[in-house]
């Protein structure tokens, strides 16, 4: 009788560190997705923001409508090196981007700016601010 | 714009760079697969062939290093490269001399009494073919000739 209540007793601790164990690791791995830090887009960064992918040899989105003061990021996921250049080739100018490099302007003044990549000049692209 | 417009033509807006390239790259290629069928066949006329070959490779390696060295001080403003651009730098740099070296043992051989090619220059120009596909791959990778349409 004793030797059975002992091995009920052990039992029951079995299921009630299962029962935890169940309830407490999946807890902890959602607590864990939803507090880690999640890498912020240029956007979530800096109110005011945007940004600006290229890849494909491509700028995605190929035209922006922005507000007067926003700060456009140029990310290049491609594997060859692209530029961003106005038109003018004034007023914004970057440097080679090599993958994953990249270029911010902010755009103070409404209208209309376009630019291209001078390595790739097809690759043009356009930002209207308003 | 008209294709036939010759102020348009010679003063085109696209890169030369990208157009000149292929006359080196083929004469060259032309020049060593002569000289291995004159060196096989003992054939003196396909020899000779492979040496104007090589000449006018040689000569037009000049515009395309020049014009090369041009996009880099106008598109990038001749800032200090890295990456694919430097390796194309580096190895269309080296290609090129490597085609005039061959052009210019073809050259000292022809002066030479025996009048025949030394059995290195092949080996030579097959290192010097191996640079100039290594250099070509990395320009159309960067001129995005091998994306996708």
């Amino acid at each position: 009788m004793r030797r059975w209540k002992m091995q009920r007793n052990k039992a029951s601790r079995i299921l009630r560190t299962m029962i935890f164990g169940a309830v407490a690791i999946p807890s902890l791995v959602l607590a864990n997705g939803a507090l880690r830090p999640r890498p912020a887009t240029a956007a979530q960064e800096k109110p005011g923001a945007t940004t600006v992918t290229i890849d494909n040899f491509s700028f995605a989105p190929m035209q922006l409508e922005i507000k007067a003061g926003t700060e456009v990021t140029w990310i290049n996921k491609d594997d060859v090196p692209h530029t961003v250049v106005s038109d003018d080739h004034k007023l914004f100018k970057s440097r080679a981007l090599d993958t994953d490099e990249k270029f911010s302007f902010t755009f103070k003044d409404p209208g209309t700016y376009e630019y291209f990549c001078s390595v790739h000049p097809k690759m043009t692209g356009k930002i209207v601010v308003k | 714009m008209h294709p036939f417009n010759i102020r348009e033509a010679l003063l085109a807006k696209h890169a030369q760079h990208v157009v000149l390239i292929h006359f080196p790259i083929a004469l060259s290629m032309a020049g060593v697969a002569f000289d291995f069928v004159a060196y096989w066949t003992k054939r003196s006329a396909l020899a000779t062939a492979a040496y104007y070959n090589f000449t006018v490779a040689a000569v037009a390696t000049l515009p395309v290093v020049a014009t090369g060295l041009l996009a880099w001080q106008f598109q990038l403003e001749g800032q200090k490269l890295k990456g694919i651009l430097l390796q194309h730098l580096v190895l269309g740099v080296v290609s090129s001399a490597m085609i005039c070296l061959v052009w210019y043992v073809h050259f000292r051989s022809r002066r030479a009494s025996e009048q025949k090619l030394p059995r290195y220059c092949l080996a030579i120009e097959l290192v010097a073919m191996g640079l100039v596909a290594l250099t070509a791959h990395l320009g159309g990778y960067l001129s995005g000739v091998n994306i996708p349409s």
